[in-house]
């Protein structure tokens, strides 16, 4: 049973695909269950190829689920008035490159029944908000992908969405850029919109979602509110320890013997260690004893990074590229 | 199931066959803009507006009851081939295009029906299609004065008939560009035109009692299946009527008509269900 409250709702999503000659499937997406609901914001991450793209087409019935339900507004994505509902930004948004920013925008409103008026009132707002009322009468061709992803950021909003499903909102642009959209999805978050979107990088977007799920080769790995999954309210602290190079053995072995210590990283004679908060002053008695150093010491909470990394058994490489799981499936 | 559609601020008027007509209207108007700015479009346009004029030159040559003729000739002939070209060159890429340039990803799951995108995306290239043989009509009527001829009755006749034509063309063309990739569509459009150009002769080669038509059973069973499957596209040329000053009775227009109309609904309603179906990847 749907909730009222659930607006978005995925049971078992599974998308196989087919592809070459021979029909090979690909499984792009198995068995993803999740609930959003009224006013939350969802994280939708994983590295590239984990099936994002795929289950936020799903979601707005550009391509068939093969497996699983999908409820939008408590509808099936195919009824367009619970689409209407949704501010879409695709995943490096294109447009009509002979058409200038405000011509989109006049298109995509009339597609959404506003009258004239109501549109010539919004455009200009709403491409002014996203800083481009500069470019407000130049056509697209030649636009920059940061100001593209602009327009689509204001053609999403046009219709005063409830849900905005966005594709990898912060890609593709400039580090100011990438501040200014953190910023305007904040506010559009603040305003009381529910938001789900998609990274594949996780540094930035910690503080806009309150839950995220996490795919992994289409499946996920780890599922749930932020607080819970990053065990914020558990006290750790980290320590960075340079040990004598003489007695480098013993003076790890003893320090590594205090309860709830863990190595994290081995630099050579420098540890970098994770423990409970109160065996620090056990610590520091053990490092002052073993004639170490005590580099560093900090108070610790998992990352969202971490947590991915931990989760995911491969890691996604600098240029986006991803090791191959060891006996993978197909 | 019903949604609410309405916000505190803002209505959306989605609901309804006038908003579906407006979005259809919507998709129609960017489709004939888009072609506004094809250069391939006025390319052709231009090539055809220049061999008219050089039709009236090359009449010179001929005798002097022959140059009204020869003039009158060539526009029945190449008017209608070049809307053609049109409508296959831009019909194969009429989807494809939005596909591959990720456009339909930003309508699509706007509140529009797949159907409703479709119907615009071909009545804008309808639409288009019928300007281009407007203006191909006014230069040769143009041209036919010149040669101190008339633009009759008779010829618009003709070209609207060829615009049933072209309107069944550009219908095959959706429906193959709603299936496959834009070679194949093209060469799919281009061989229905083709064959369906020439179905009377295929009949008439396999009612002969000589010929491989006639004669070879596998050749008889193929002509039948062509003959079945394509439209017959002569009804629409009279051409050869007009200048044996044959005069063809109300009826016939009717009947040819709706037999156009018909393969047009047929090859609309094919694509609308292909396209429903298929997965915007
Ligand atoms: N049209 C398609 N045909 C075949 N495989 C596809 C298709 N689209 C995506 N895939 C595959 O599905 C997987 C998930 O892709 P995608 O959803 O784009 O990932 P993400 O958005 O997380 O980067 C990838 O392995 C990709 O190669
Ligand atoms: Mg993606």
């Amino acid at each position: 049973m749907a909730e009222q409250d659930d607006i978005l709702a995925l049971e078992h999503l599974g998308k196989t695909f087919r592809v070459g000659f021979w029909g090979t499937k690909v499984q792009a997406v198995r068995d993803v269950s999740l609930v959003l609901k009224r006013g939350e914001s969802l994280g939708y991450l994983g590295p590239n190829g984990s099936g994002k793209t795929t289950s936020i087409k799903c979601i707005l019935s550009l391509i068939q689920p093969t497996v699983g339900k999908i409820r939008l507004f408590g509808a099936d994505p195919s009824n367009a008035a619970a689409r209407a509902r949704v501010g879409y930004l695709p995943e490096a948004p294109y447009f009509y490159d002979y058409l200038t920013p405000r011509e989109v925008l006049d298109y995509v409103g009339k597609l959404y029944g506003l009258d004239g008026s109501t549109r010539k009132k919004r455009i200009p707002m709403l491409l002014d908000r996203l800083g481009l009322s500069h470019a407000m009468d130049r056509e697209l061709r030649g636009f920059s992908k940061g100001m593209l992803q602009r327009v689509g950021i204001a053609q999403s909003l046009l219709s005063d969405p409830d849900l905005l499903i966005y594709d990898e909102p912060l890609s593709g642009l400039d580090p100011i850029g990438r501040k200014e959209v953190r910023e305007l999805m904040a506010e559009l978050r603040r305003e009381g919109k529910s938001l789900f979107f998609s990274s594949h990088v996780l540094t930035d977007i910690e503080t806009l979602c309150d839950a995220v799920c996490i795919l992994d080769r289409g499946e996920v790995v780890a599922q749930g509110r932020l607080s819970d999954l990053l065990r914020m309210d558990k006290l750790e602290s980290e320590a960075l320890v340079e040990l004598p190079l003489d007695t480098l053995e013993t003076a790890k072995a003893r320090l590594l013997a205090l309860p709830g210590v863990e190595l994290t990283e081995e630099l050579g004679p420098v540890l970098r260690l994770r423990l409970p908060t109160d065996v620090v002053p056990g610590l520091t008695a053990a490092v002052v004893d073993a004639r170490a150093t005590l580099r560093e010491l900090s108070q610790h909470r998992d990352s969202l990074e971490e947590l991915f990394v931990q989760k995911a058994v491969h890691m996604v490489s600098s240029d986006g590229q991803r090791a191959p799981k060891a006996g993978s499936p197909e | 199931m019903s949604v609410q559609t309405t916000h505190d601020k803002l209505t959306l008027r989605i609901d309804g066959p006038v908003a579906a007509f407006s979005r259809i209207f919507t998709v129609a108007g960017n489709t004939l803009r888009e072609a506004g700015r094809n250069k391939l479009f006025f390319g052709l346009l231009g090539v055809t507006i220049l061999m008219l004029i050089f039709s009236v030159l090359l009449s010179d040559l001929a005798l002097a009851d022959q140059k009204i003729r020869l003039v009158t000739d060539f526009g029945l002939a190449v008017i209608p081939l070049v809307c053609i070209a049109t409508a296959v060159l831009l019909g194969a890429v009429l989807l494809y295009k939005e596909i591959d340039r990720k456009t339909l990803y930003a309508i699509l799951p706007k509140p529009i029906r797949r159907s409703e995108f479709l119907l615009g995306k071909f009545l804008g290239l309808s639409l288009l299609l019928f300007g281009q043989l407007i203006l191909l009509a006014v230069c040769w009527a143009g041209v036919l004065h010149l040669r101190g001829g008339t633009f009759s009755m008779a010829l618009a006749q003709a070209l609207g008939l060829n615009y049933i034509e072209i309107l069944l063309v550009t219908s095959a063309a959706l429906f193959f560009s709603a299936l496959s990739r834009p070679v194949l569509s093209g060469v799919l459009t281009l061989g229905v035109f083709l064959v369906g150009r020439i179905t009377y002769v295929i009949n008439d080669l396999m009612q002969a009692t000589k010929g491989a038509f006639a004669e070879v059973p596998a050749m008889r069973a193929l002509g039948r299946v062509l003959v079945a499957i394509v439209p017959d596209l002569s009804t629409f040329n009279i051409a050869d009527e007009l200048q044996a000053g044959v005069s063809l009775p109300p009826d016939y227009f009717v009947h040819a008509t709706l037999y156009g109309l018909s393969w047009v609904g047929f090859f609309v309603a094919l694509s609308l269900i292909v396209f429903e179906r298929r997965d915007l990847v």
